[in-house]
């Protein structure tokens, strides 16, 4: 326990002494807040999907989770930079002098990298939320702004497993964020798109997708729940591929 | 500490980078390390570190191999590139990240950087750092955990003539401690003055296993000694 809290330890303090990732939380807030402020507009302007009104009235942080479609780009980069960063600037060999332990370095930085950014994807959904309250006007319902809030760091720090244990896989930023951009944004409207059953079927069974499911609390196609157990065992098959890569192939 | 070779053997495709080595690397001596370009030094000092997973054959420290203790820093102290640490972060943050990950206290960041003479350097970013002062900083954080082994790869590249000095003596000192100092370097006059024992390799193999002075002998120096056992190969 001692070697994981220090490697824990170290992790943390590397994570808070370069600049990307205060401008990643930066970008983030921001993105979410200029989202949340559109997304509001366009209910104000009866252009929302019906299917997001609760008794007639728009939970404000519905509208944080649509925003989220451009702020989780933000915590993505951050999470995903965190490990293949230390690809790029050639920090991987002395990191693993520091912690030979692939297992344990993995778990380090993903424990890092999810802790903040709950924090930060818990904060987010608060300022979408109160954001896109006072836009909404009489349709707006604030009551549920801090569950859902919470709801978002849930998905959030996950997701950031997920980009964590893609870049120890794949290494390279630019790969990694291409095949997370994939995953999370590309590929999901493409096969929701045509409406058909299987292709929507597989859409559901994606990070970004089921994530929404869940944060929505759709209760079609699956429990919300289940939404958040899927989103969790991409996390856990990300970093089962980062591991094996990172033990497999020399440093 | 001892350093022991088991028929330490890496592949690459067809290309057989260390083929077999057998060699001890004892306390209390700065054992100099030398082959020419691509002879497999480095691909040698990885693997004893860890980073590289041989094909066959084993590297061990005092019978274990490095992955296998828990407090790393402390046992082994290694230079490996004269720019490892992230170009955003200060050289002492790296130091602090770095001391945290093996439980070393943290005061022990502002002495190795006082050894190192990187004084008000160490709080700008390293990607700002000469050469030199990269390797300053490399060799602040091998001293970190105050380990009974040194591995040094290339230590004097980049350093001014006051680095020179400095590496030379610091080694010489480390040694007469009685730690286990492995030096790789180029540079055969510097190796000369610095290394006690020798050992050379050539095409992944071991060419030479001897103390310095037996393998000067019947040489004008250690160049041309050198150029006797790689048979000029550097030189290709």
């Amino acid at each position: 326990m001692t070697v994981l809290r220090a490697a824990i330890g170290a992790e943390w303090i590397k994570l808070w002494t370069i600049r990307t990732v205060w401008w990643s939380l930066v970008a983030a807030l921001v993105l979410m807040a200029a989202g949340a402020g559109q997304y509001a507009l366009y209910a104000e302007n009866g252009d929302l999907d019906p299917g997001l009104f609760r008794d007639g009235l728009v939970p404000a942080g519905s509208i944080a989770v649509l925003a989220l479609s451009f702020a989780q780009l933000a915590f993505v980069a951050l999470a995903m930079l965190a490990m293949t960063g230390e690809y790029s600037t050639g920090t991987s060999r002395a990191t693993l002098t520091w912690i030979p332990s692939r297992f344990r370095l993995l778990l380090a930085k993903s424990a890092v990298v999810a802790a903040v950014i709950f924090v930060g994807g818990t904060v987010a959904g608060v300022v979408g939320g109160v954001v896109a309250f006072p836009v909404l006007g009489d349709l707006g319902d604030a009551g549920g702004i801090v569950p859902t809030a919470l709801k978002i760091g849930a998905y959030l720090a996950l997701l950031g497993v997920v980009a964590v244990g893609l870049g120890a896989a794949l290494r390279g930023p630019v790969l990694t964020l291409v095949v997370l951009l994939m995953l999370v944004v590309v590929v999901p409207p493409l096969l929701q798109v045509p409406d058909i059953a299987v292709l929507t079927a597989i859409a559901d069974g994606l990070p970004g997708v089921a994530g929404n499911h869940f944060l929505l609390g759709d209760t079609d196609p699956y429990a919300p729940g289940l939404g958040l157990v899927i989103v969790a065992a991409w996390a856990v098959a990300a970093f089962a591929v980062g591991y094996r890569e990172l033990n497999r192939r020399d440093a | 500490m001892l350093i022991t070779l088991e028929q330490l053997t890496k592949r690459f495709g067809a290309t057989l980078a260390v083929d077999r080595l057998d060699l001890e690397v004892r306390p209390g001596r700065v054992t100099g390390f030398l082959g020419p370009n691509g002879a497999g030094k480095s691909t040698t000092l990885r693997m004893i570190l860890g980073l590289d997973r041989p094909t066959s054959g084993r590297a061990l420290l005092d019978g274990r191999p490095y992955s296998a203790y828990e407090w790393p820093l402390r046992k082994v102290g290694a230079l490996l590139e004269a720019k490892a640490a992230h170009p955003g972060r200060t050289g002492r943050d790296h130091l602090r990240a770095m001391a945290r990950s093996n439980g070393i206290a943290p005061g022990r960041v502002d002495e190795v950087l006082e050894m190192a003479g990187l004084g008000g350097a160490a709080r700008k970013r390293s990607g700002t750092y000469s050469l030199g002062m990269g390797q300053r900083l490399g060799i602040a954080g091998a001293l970190l955990g105050d380990p009974p082994v040194l591995i040094l790869d290339e230590p004097v590249n980049g350093l001014d003539p006051d680095g020179v000095r400095w590496i030379r003596g610091l080694t010489r000192d480390l040694a007469a401690e009685g730690r286990t100092v492995l030096v790789s370097s180029h540079l055969l006059s510097e190796m000369q003055v610095t290394a006690d024992h020798l050992i050379v390799i050539g095409h992944g193999r071991l060419l030479a296993d001897a103390p310095l002075d037996r393998i000067l002998a019947g040489h004008a120096s250690l160049e041309d000694a050198y150029y006797t056992l790689t048979d000029g190969s550097a030189l290709r």
